[in-house]
């Protein structure tokens, strides 16, 4: 059985938003991002998503888990990008250098731009993880189906869509009682001591009933679809009915716009990468 | 308009990937309006049929060989798609998990209608009909994830039922159920064959279901049909120690008959000065912080204990046994197993004093053999090699799984996989062993013969969480009832199954070998087996 995300009704601005005006403004929120580089931008941006984060008045334990993985990840990959020194070729092509850290016999030059562009990355992404956090924690898990089918996909794509975005939390719920079930039978996650590959196959009994489950799962839900007359008709209704308000349309129109400005700067040569001037080292 | 709803003659069914058939030479006439009660042991063809009626086979399940003829409300089904068969013919399936898909209660029901491209405001008028008939309405805004067994099982129905079927196919619907819960579904079923609908329920539990006086019985052995008939007929056919029947017709068969496997004794009980192996003193917990779901619980379990815990779907029957390996641990108060706190040691460790089997085997079995899974344990818990073998062989041999040690555990059956689970944590040697609802949607003769087995097992103690007030009286020497996140009652099943008021709050209602057992207790001075009633004097039923 599919579960939903922790999803809690609440009277804030995010949620009064139509769920399909929403999506279209935040898929031209997520690309007008992408296009800059522009520390001063991105701040911006991440501002503006953290204010939207605070208004939709989401509690810390409700997405605790969502930030526990993806704030180590983010900060991962920008380490990552900054130590092999690989981000940012292609944004800025001086260097100035800023520090040299000696790190046992190695040396690590690191030079401003390095680091400019390594906030730059983590305000992005941050922003990007925050926009799309908002969206399984605030639209209606009613609300799926019949949100994709107003976006333009067919009866049969919204539906598996629907069924799709329930997926991550339903194999999460898995994962644990598996986790559980193994625990109960003297399984720890971690073997100290153990090589990569053991701690690889170290792995199988979470990830071996949880594929199976997930499989049977599947087959379920066709079944049980099947028995109710699933693709009977060429098209199908929807019991619940979602109606545009004058401020989704405006939302839909801002989010349009902001995309359209942003490609319209980035044509005219703006929000490239860009240094605080104070950080470069004097001449 | 056929006054028969369904008409099946010589019916007979080969899977693909199976040399035996499933179901052969089946034939049947049911008509409108009946109820009709199909019944067999795990493995019989109950499901088979099922899934042929309602289409899944052949459209679900491809290249099987189906042989004879099928009409229903009249029509031929063959070439007919699924859908078109779902208005005859809606199914319920065994676990109502596994068919509601819906993330909440009114998009779920209105699955079928929005299929049916039925148009909004008819469709709202009918899912909230269904929802009021059911007198479920008060959960229309629920997520359906959230819900009790009972609340799954009647969302499940209402689903179907909007698509106003003819006919309805229930499996097992009361698998999951506290006995109050199984009250108010058969209560439901029999209103629905009253108001016109022809009922096929399938259903190990036979003794509840008689209660609705179903107007015959369809009784399957090994994929052949043994009887098909009146009530009468089939107690008559069925043998006492495979079908769960009344216990006075049972007690009355096996007299006639003899008892062919004998109960295993009842434990005798520790000493009152025994050192208790598991202690909760004080205990309180909550998922959240806004609601508790144990209260204050205090509770010991001694060596000799076999403790059926018993109580109605929410009461915290799991949440209290999860405490006894860990797996929760108190907000306030604390759990001792062996002497160790066990906010103080990690899960793996306490899994060397108490062994859990939880209720889905598919949640734990991953290994490449039966083998494997039974040494992956006592492995973990650094066992000797020559230990993992004896073990792995002794635990084999009471689960009967010997002859599939090198068959993928994945690929047995699902009773057999309940049994591989069970065997798996057997093999690690545990002090004591918790099994939660171990026998949930399992056919009699297989749980009595594998509780027999664990009750014969050397276990210092064993806790199993049941709705079946009859495995209490067949095997505790003492019963736990909770309700509301309280322990209501802890003491033989002698005083505590005799209070009617209490097991009344706790949705739990006497059973007919209870109600017999109660009677006979100025006789007999403790509650006795069906194998050892039919063994007492015969005056003493008169």
């Amino acid at each position: 059985m599919l579960v939903t995300w922790a999803y809690k009704a609440r009277d804030t601005l995010v949620q009064r938003f139509d769920p399909r005006a929403r999506l279209i403004f935040t898929a031209c929120a997520m690309l007008s991002i992408l296009q800059v580089w522009d520390l001063r931008w991105l701040a911006g941006w991440l501002a503006f998503t953290l204010l939207a984060y605070r208004s939709a008045r989401l509690t810390w334990k409700e997405t605790r888990r969502f930030w526990l993985v993806v704030l180590p990840l983010i900060t991962f990959l920008v380490l990552i990008t900054a130590l092999t020194g690989r981000g940012g070729e292609e944004a800025y092509q001086v260097a100035h250098p800023w520090a040299r850290l000696h790190l046992g016999p190695w040396v690590w030059a690191i030079s401003v731009e390095q680091v400019v562009f390594a906030l730059g990355q983590f305000a992005r992404m941050l922003a990007l993880a925050t926009l799309g956090l908002l969206i399984p924690f605030t639209i209606h898990p009613a609300h799926y189906g019949v949100t994709f089918r107003g976006l333009g996909l067919n009866d049969k794509f919204a539906v598996a869509t629907d069924l799709a975005f329930r997926l991550v939390p339903s194999v999460a719920r898995d994962f644990q009682t598996t986790l559980d079930a193994q625990r109960a039978r003297g399984y720890e996650l971690e073997r100290k001591g153990a090589g990569l590959v053991r701690q690889i196959r170290n792995l199988a009994p979470l990830i071996v009933p949880v594929t199976i489950q997930a499989i049977l799962n599947g087959e379920d839900i066709i079944d049980a679809m099947d028995l109710r007359a699933f693709g009977a008709r060429p098209r199908r209704t929807w019991i619940v009915e979602l109606r545009y308000q004058r401020r989704d349309y405006l939302l839909m129109a801002v989010g349009v716009v902001v995309l359209a400005l942003t490609i319209a700067a980035k044509l005219a040569g703006y929000g490239d990468f860009w240094v605080p001037p104070g950080w470069l080292p004097g001449p | 308009m056929s006054e028969l709803a369904l008409e099946v003659h010589d019916l007979s069914y080969r899977y693909r990937s199976r040399s035996e058939p499933a179901l052969q030479g089946v034939s049947f006439r049911v008509r409108r309006g009946e109820l009709v009660l199909v019944a067999g042991a795990s493995g019989s063809g109950k499901t088979t049929l099922m899934r042929i009626l309602n289409g899944l086979i052949p459209h679900s399940y491809r290249g099987g060989d189906l042989q004879g003829t099928l009409r229903i409300l009249g029509h031929d089904p063959t070439g007919v798609s699924l859908a078109q068969r779902s208005l005859w013919v809606g199914t319920v399936l065994q676990d109502p998990e596994r068919q509601i898909i819906g993330a909440y209660v009114f998009n779920d029901v209105a699955f079928g209608l929005e299929n049916l491209a039925v148009p909004r405001p008819e469709m709202v008028r009918r899912v909230d009909g269904v929802l009021q008939a059911l007198e479920i309405g008060h959960l229309r805004e629920r997520e359906t994830y959230a819900l009790s067994g009972g609340e799954k099982q009647k969302v499940a129905v209402a689903g179907t039922l909007v698509m106003e079927p003819d006919v309805l196919l229930l499996d097992e619907p009361l698998a999951n159920l506290d006995p109050a819960g199984v009250d108010e579904a058969l209560a439901l079923i029999r209103r629905l064959v009253d108001a016109g609908k022809t009922v096929l329920l399938i259903e190990h539990r036979v003794e509840d279901v008689l209660r609705i006086r179903p107007d015959r019985v369809l009784f399957l052995e090994a994929g052949r049909q043994r009887y098909f008939g009146p009530v009468e007929g089939f107690l008559q056919v069925a043998h006492p120690q495979e079908v769960k029947l009344p216990a006075e017709v049972a007690v009355q068969r096996l007299r006639a008959q003899g008892v062919t496997v004998e109960p295993p004794p009842r434990r005798p009980r520790a000493a009152d000065d025994a050192e208790p192996l598991i202690v909760l003193e004080g205990v309180t917990f909550g998922y959240t912080d806004d609601r508790a779901v144990l209260h204050d619980l205090h509770a010991a379990v001694y060596p000799g204990d076999v403790i059926a815990l018993l109580g109605p779907n929410g009461a915290g029957k799991t949440t209290l046994v999860r405490h006894l390996i860990g797996l929760a641990r108190p907000r306030q108060g604390r759990v001792r197993v062996q002497g160790r706190d066990t906010r103080a040691v990690s899960v793996a460790q306490l899994a060397r004093s108490v062994g859990f089997v939880f209720q889905n085997p598919r949640h734990m079995l991953f290994a490449p053999t039966v083998w494997e899974e039974f040494a992956f344990g006592p492995r973990n818990l650094g066992f000797p090699e020559e230990r993992v073998q004896a073990n792995v062989r002794r635990s084999l041999d009471i689960v009967d799984l010997a002859d599939y040690a090198t068959v993928s555990p994945l690929a047995l059956s699902f009773g057999q996989q309940r049994r591989a689970a069970i065997g798996a944590v057997l093999s690690m040697d545990p002090a004591v062993l918790v099994l939660d609802e171990p026998t949930a949607g399992q056919d009699y003769r297989h749980y009595i013969a594998f509780m027999d087995a664990i009750v014969r097992m050397p276990f210092a103690a064993i806790v199993f969480i049941t709705h079946d007030l009859d495995l209490a009286v067949r095997y505790a020497n003492r019963v736990w009832l909770m309700h509301a996140g309280r322990l209501v009652a802890d003491g033989p099943p002698e005083e505590v199954l005799a209070q009617d008021d209490l097991l009344q709050q706790c949705r739990l209602r006497p059973t007919s070998l209870l109600r017999l057992n109660r009677s006979l207790l100025p006789h007999t001075g403790r509650f006795l087996p069906l194998e050892s009633l039919a063994r007492l004097d015969a005056s003493l039923f008169a």
